[in-house]
């Protein structure tokens, strides 16, 4: 992975981490969890570790749908 | 080599539409171009036979997470 | 210095600080803002390859996502 390619990827990572401090609404810091997720996947495939790319891939949905759970918790309430 | 130039752009375009879009709705579409792109970068990145099952996999959990969080936010609003 | 471990450490200061202030001063915003720096501190263990650690760690965080997401859970009811 040459210098622009990383300079890209690490704009994806950067733009969602900032993202989901700023927004408002739970659903959109959940999209920008994600976002920086897409952005974090590339560099651990670059250094090697594709198996470790895989568990990770399908652990951090199923986290995210845990934390949805509680998001339709709370919708009802309100 | 210029393939994945094209596609880590494609990326950072999706990221910043989808972080400056306001509606929630609207900005699922873009998360979903993002994801595709990621998806096609991890197979052009490495020459290694498990890449593919790799894409695959975070295809597949990306895809996952996106509908759910549609599901969700569409649900609650009509039931709200 | 390699660019995982710039990054990391970039992905984990921001994630620091939206987990310690996090905007709408609610639980769930903070639970989901602590995803951040978990994703920053994987790409430093990245960076060192520690890949039985990593897993370790990743398989900890879920765990712990699950059990906070019943804590709150028990404190939003009680509520």
């Amino acid at each position: 992975m040459d210098d622009p390619l990383v300079v890209l990827f690490a704009a994806v990572a950067i733009i969602g981490a900032v993202s989901a401090h700023l927004q408002h609404d739970r659903f959109n810091k959940l999209i920008a969890v994600g976002i920086t997720f897409g952005g974090i996947v590339p560099f651990i495939v670059d250094r090697g570790y594709l198996d470790v790319a895989i568990a990770i891939s399908l652990i951090i949905p199923i986290t995210t749908i845990i934390m949805l759970l509680i998001c339709r918790r709370e919708t009802c309430d309100t | 080599m210029i393939a994945l130039y094209i596609v880590a752009v494609i990326a950072v375009f999706a990221v910043c539409r989808a972080s400056i879009e306001k509606n929630t709705g609207r900005k699922l579409p873009y998360v979903n171009v993002m994801n595709f792109a990621i998806a096609g970068a991890i197979v052009l990145l490495l020459d290694h036979p498990l890449s593919l099952v790799a894409a695959a996999a975070y295809f597949v959990g990306s895809t996952l997470e996106a509908n759910a969080i549609a599901s969700t936010y569409a649900g609650g609003v009509r039931r709200g | 210095m390699t660019p995982e471990f710039i990054l990391g450490c970039i992905i984990l200061i921001i994630g620091v600080i939206a987990a310690a202030f996090p905007r709408p001063k609610t639980y769930l915003s903070r639970l989901i803002s602590l995803e951040i720096p978990g994703l920053g501190l994987l790409l430093i263990m990245i960076a060192y390859d520690e890949m039985l650690a990593l897993l370790t760690f990743v398989a900890v965080t879920a765990i712990s996502t699950f059990v906070l997401v019943r804590v709150i859970e028990r404190k939003e009811a009680a509520q």
